[in-house]
C-alpha cells in the first residue's frame, strides 16, 4: 500500500551514503572505512579529490586579529572526551551518569594566546563504532588533534596504536597531534602507566601528557598549548623565536602527584 | 471489518502523495460530522501535507516485508497459538531444553515465582519502577527486576541479546537463548508464536528478521499494542544502523553480537519506552503541535523556508516533543514515526544542548536503507526550542550549520523572535477554555494532517500514575476501536472514576473523558460543542498550511 519510495538519500558519488558495515574488530579503518567516493587506494591521504587541499573547509585564515582553526578530540568510547572538553569550555566537570556524544558535536572556544585571539573549533566525536563514518569526514577540517585514552581502562590504551593507523589514513599530513591520557585522577582504579604512555608517546613522535576533566589537571594546558602551536604555524613572525610544542609540553606538564615532575 | 476496508482504499494513494484524491478538502463544513471526508475535518492542512498518509496503527501492526509476511498468519487465523497456554508450551519446550545451556531457566518457573513474589508486595511497591536508576545496578535474580511492569528484550535469530530494559544483557542471555527456542519450536512447524497469556502477564513476540523482540507485560495493554510499542523498537533500531546494514551483518555473521554496534544507545531505547508509556503520541501515531497564532507559526515557516540549502530535506523546529514548523522539500514525505524517532533522539540525551550535533540517522519509514546527517541544535540553551536539519550530505556540516544562523536571522528580521519565546511559555490550553462543564480531557486527531491535539492533563490526573492511568484508559479505548477482527466506530466506557467516549471515523479519531457523574446523552450531546471549539482554534492547534522549500 506504500507509495515507491522517495530517492535514496545519496553520498556525494552518487553511491547510496550507508556506510559499510564493519561488523569486526576496533578501529580497523585502513580495510574496512573507506569513505564514499574513494576507490578504494590504500595509500592516499583520505581526501576525496575535488576538497581543497588547505585550508579545511569551513576555517578561515587569519582575519581581523581572530584565527580559527579545527580541533578535534578522539579516541575509545567512555575515555572522557566530553568531559575534558567541557572542564576546558566552561570549567565544571560533569559529575554523574555517562552521557554518550550522538554523532559528532561541535563548539567554538576563543582563546587568548599571546595577545592574539585564536577561535578554536571544536568537534567534540562519539568514540562508538557506529559513527565512524561520519567522524572520517571530518577529520581533514581538523589542524589539531587529541587522542585520548583513559588510564583505568587497559583496551583504551591498546587501542590507541588502531587509532593513530586511523588519523594517518584520514587526518591532514601535518596536523599537530598530543595524545592524552585521561582520568589521571583515578589512582585506584589505574592500569596504564604514566610511563607507558609516556614510552608509546615517544615511539610516535607525539608530546604527551596525563589529564584529568574531574580535577582539571593539565586540561587548559592541553588545549592552550595546541593553540599556541598552530598560531605559531600560521603567523611565522619574522623575530619570534620557533614555538616547540614538544619543549613547551615538557615545560609546562603536571604529574598527579603534588609537586611539578 | 467494512470500516477497516474503506480506509485501506484511502490510504493507496498513489506515489505517497498526501491530496485526498476526492478534491473535497476545500469545504470545510462548520461542524463537522461523521460524513466528512478525509481533508475536511478540523487540523487538515489546506494545501496538502507534511506526512506520509498517517496509516498510523495499522502501519505499525501490518507486516511489513514479505519474508515476514509469510511467516506470520494473518489476524484471526493464529487463534491457536494465542490460545496456547503455558503448560503446553512448556511442556514441548522441555524436550527442546536439553539443547540448551544447563543454565537455561525455565520461563514457566519464573512466570510462577513473580507471581508469587507479587503476592506479598504491596501495589504501591510494584508501581512504576522505570524510574529506578539505572540498569547497571539491576540484578536479574532479584524480585525487583521481576516486579517491572514491563519487560523488553531484543535477541538476535541466533539468540543472542542485543537489548533488555531492565538488567545486563549478558545476565539475560540464557533467558532469552529460551525465547529464541520458543520461536523456532513454533516455527519448525510452520506456525508464529504472537504472544502467551499466562497470570495476567502477556509474552509478546515481534519476530523482524533478522531480529526478534519479545515484551513480558503485566500493563492492561493489548496484545497489538504491545507488539506496536515492540515495532517502535525495532525502527529505533533501524535509525541507528539501518535496515540494509542490520542485514548485511548478520548474514555476514549469524551470531554477531550486535551490541557492539549499538553501544551508547541503550539510553534512547530506554527513552523510547519511558516517552510511550506516558506521551499518546505514540499510541495515536501522530504529532503534536505547539499551540501558537497561525501568523507567528507562519513567520518562523516562512524563515526556515528561505534558510534552505541543496540537501536539505526536512527543517524541524521543535519544543519538547512539540512541533512548531516543519518546511520539507517538495515531494517528500515525512512520516510520522520517523518524526517520533527524531523526536526521541533529541529528548534522549542533553548532550545536544550545547554546541551543534551531526550525526547519521535512517528514517526507516522514509528509507530503510540509507542514512540522512541530522545537524540538531538548541536555538538557545535556556529554550527548549530545537532545530533540526536534516541533509542527504555527510560533508554538508557547515553548509547546514550556515542554514541555522540564516534562520535565526530571519527570525530576529521579522521580529518574530519574541513573540515565539512567548508561545512557549504555554505549551499547552486549559481544558476550560473549551467551556464545556463535565468535559475532563480528550485527544483529537485529524487522521489526513497526521497531527494531533489534547489539553493540558489536569486534576484529577496529577500524580504520574494517574496520568499514566488516563493514558491507559485511552489505550484501552483505542485498541478496542481498532481491533483487527471487530474495529468499533463509537465507544462509551462507563468506569468508576471517569466516562470516556470514542469516535472513530475515517476522518478523525476523538477519543474524550468526562467526569463520572455525567450521562451518556449529555456526553454526545457535548462532542458537538467540542468539535465546534476544535474547528474554531485549529489554526492555532494545528499546522494548516505546511510549506515547503
Amino acid at each position: 500500500p506504500r507509495g515507491s519510495p522517495p530517492p535514496l538519500p545519496r553520498g556525494p558519488s552518487g553511491v547510496p551514503a550507508a556506510p559499510s558495515p564493519r561488523p569486526l574488530g576496533g578501529p580497523r579503518p585502513a580495510v574496512l572505512a573507506i569513505p564514499e567516493g574513494e576507490t578504494g587506494s590504500v595509500h592516499k591521504r583520505g581526501k576525496p579529490a575535488e576538497s581543497p587541499p588547505f585550508p579545511p573547509r569551513g576555517l578561515s585564515c587569519p582575519s581581523g586579529g581572530v584565527f580559527a582553526s579545527g580541533v578535534m578530540l578522539v579516541g575509545d568510547s567512555g575515555v572522557g572526551k566530553t568531559c575534558l572538553l567541557v572542564r576546558f569550555k566552561d570549567g565544571a566537570f560533569l559529575a554523574g551518569s555517562f552521557i554518550s556524544t550522538v554523532g559528532i558535536d561541535f563548539r567554538n572556544k576563543v582563546l587568548n594566546v599571546d595577545g592574539v585571539k585564536v577561535k578554536l573549533q571544536i568537534w567534540d566525536t562519539a568514540g562508538q563504532e557506529r559513527f565512524r563514518s561520519v567522524t572520517h569526514a571530518y577529520y581533514r577540517d581538523a589542524h589539531a588533534l587529541l587522542l585520548l585514552y583513559d588510564v583505568a581502562n587497559k583496551a583504551s590504551f591498546d587501542n590507541i596504536q588502531a587509532w593513530l593507523t586511523e588519523i594517518h589514513e584520514y587526518a591532514q599530513q601535518d596536523v599537530v597531534l598530543m595524545l592524552l591520557g585521561n582520568k589521571a585522577d583515578s589512582t585506584q582504579d589505574r592500569v596504564v602507566k604514566r610511563e607507558d604512555g609516556e614510552k608509546l608517546a615517544k615511539e610516535y613522535g607525539v608530546p604527551f601528557m596525563e589529564t584529568s576533566a574531574k580535577s582539571g589537571l593539565n586540561v587548559d594546558l592541553a588545549f592552550t598549548a595546541i593553540a599556541k602551536e598552530l598560531k605559531h604555524r600560521s603567523m611565522k613572525l619574522p623575530n619570534e623565536p620557533k614555538f616547540k610544542l614538544h619543549d613547551y609540553v615538557k615545560k609546562e606538564v603536571r604529574s598527579t602527584g603534588c609537586c611539578k615532575s | 471489518m467494512a470500516a477497516d476496508v474503506h480506509k485501506k482504499k484511502g490510504w493507496e494513494v498513489p506515489n505517497g502523495s498526501l491530496v485526498p484524491a476526492d478534491g473535497q478538502h476545500t469545504e470545510r463544513s462548520e461542524s463537522p460530522t461523521p460524513g466528512l471526508a478525509q481533508g475536511t475535518e478540523p487540523g487538515a492542512g489546506q494545501e496538502g501535507t507534511m506526512f506520509v498518509h498517517a496509516r498510523s496503527y495499522e502501519d505499525l501492526t501490518s507486516p511489513e516485508d514479505a519474508g515476514v509476511t509469510s511467516r506470520i498468519p494473518e489476524e484471526g487465523q493464529g487463534d491457536e497459538v494465542d490460545q496456547t497456554n503455558m503448560e503446553q508450551i512448556s511442556k514441548d519446550f522441555s524436550e527442546l531444553s536439553t539443547q540448551l545451556t544447563g543454565m537455561a531457566l525455565d520461563l514457566e518457573e519464573e512466570m510462577r515465582q513473580s507471581k508469587e513474589d507479587k503476592l506479598d508486595l504491596s501495589p504501591q511497591t510494584c508501581r512504576r519502577d522505570s524510574v529506578l536508576s539505572g540498569k547497571e545496578e539491576e540484578d536479574v535474580t532479584m524480585d525487583a527486576w521481576r516486579m517491572h511492569q514491563k519487560h523488553v528484550f531484543v535477541l538476535s535469530e541466533a539468540g543472542k541479546p542485543v537489548y533488555s530494559r531492565y538488567g545486563s544483557e549478558e545476565a539475560l542471555s540464557s533467558t532469552m537463548g529460551v525465547m529464541m527456542a520458543l520461536v523456532s519450536f513454533l516455527e519448525a512447524e510452520k506456525n508464529a508464536i504472537r504472544s502467551i497469556h499466562a497470570d495476567g502477564y502477556k509474552v509478546v513476540f515481534v519476530r523482524r528478521s533478522p531480529l526478534v523482540l519479545v515484551a513480558v507485560a503485566r500493563t492492561q495493554q493489548s496484545e497489538q499494542e504491545i507488539a506496536h510499542e515492540l515495532l517502535y523498537i525495532y525502527y529505533q533500531i533501524l535509525s541507528l544502523l539501518t535496515w540494509t546494514q542490520l542485514n548485511h551483518i548478520f548474514q555476514q555473521k549469524q551470531n554477531y553480537d550486535l551490541r557492539r554496534l549499538l553501544a551508547g544507545s541503550e539510553r534512547i531505547t530506554d527513552n523510547l519506552l519511558d516517552l510511550m508509556a506516558r506521551d499518546p503520541s505514540f499510541l495515536m501515531g501522530a504529532v503534536r503541535c505547539l499551540p501558537m497564532a497561525a501568523g507567528v507559526r507562519d513567520a518562523v515557516s516562512a524563515s526556515l523556508q528561505q534558510a534552505r540549502a541543496k540537501s536539505l530535506v526536512f527543517s524541524i523546529l521543535l519544543s519538547r516533543n512539540q512541533l512548531v514548523s516543519l518546511v520539507r522539500k517538495k515531494d517528500q514525505f515525512l512520516h510520522p514515526i520517523d518524526l517520533h524517532l527524531l523526536f526521541n533522539l533529541i529528548s534522549s540525551s542533553s548532550s545536544f544542548r550545547e554546541g551543534e550535533a551531526w550525526t547519521p540517522i535512517c528514517l526507516p519509514k522514509f528509507n530503510s536503507s540509507g542514512f540522512f546527517h541530522a545537524h540538531i541544535s538548541y536555538l538557545e540553551q535556556e529554550t527548549d526550542l530545537c532545530l533540526l536539519l536534516v541533509s542527504t550530505d555527510r560533508e554538508d556540516f557547515f553548509t547546514v550549520s550556515d542554514c541555522k544562523r540564516r534562520f535565526q536571522e530571519r527570525l530576529r528580521k521579522r521580529g518574530v523572535y519574541h513573540v515565539l519565546q512567548e508561545a512557549l511559555r504555554t505549551p499547552f490550553y486549559s481544558i476550560s477554555q473549551v467551556g464545556i462543564p463535565d468535559l475532563r480531557h480528550f485527544i483529537y486527531k485529524s487522521k489526513s494532517s497526521g497531527l494531533f491535539t489534547s489539553p493540558e492533563i489536569e486534576a484529577p490526573y496529577v500524580s504520574e500514575e494517574e496520568k499514566e492511568r488516563l493514558l491507559g484508559l485511552y489505550q484501552y479505548l483505542h485498541s478496542r476501536a481498532h481491533n483487527s477482527s471487530h474495529p468499533l466506530k463509537n465507544i462509551y466506557f462507563t468506569g468508576p472514576n471517569e466516562n470516556l467516549l470514542a469516535w472513530v471515523t475515517s476522518a478523525f479519531e476523538l477519543y474524550v473523558c468526562y467526569s463520572p457523574l455525567g450521562t451518556k446523552a449529555g456526553a454526545i450531546s457535548t462532542v458537538n460543542k467540542l468539535m465546534k471549539w476544535i474547528r474554531k482554534e485549529e489554526d492555532r492547534l494545528f499546522i494548516l498550511t505546511p510549506q515547503t522549500y
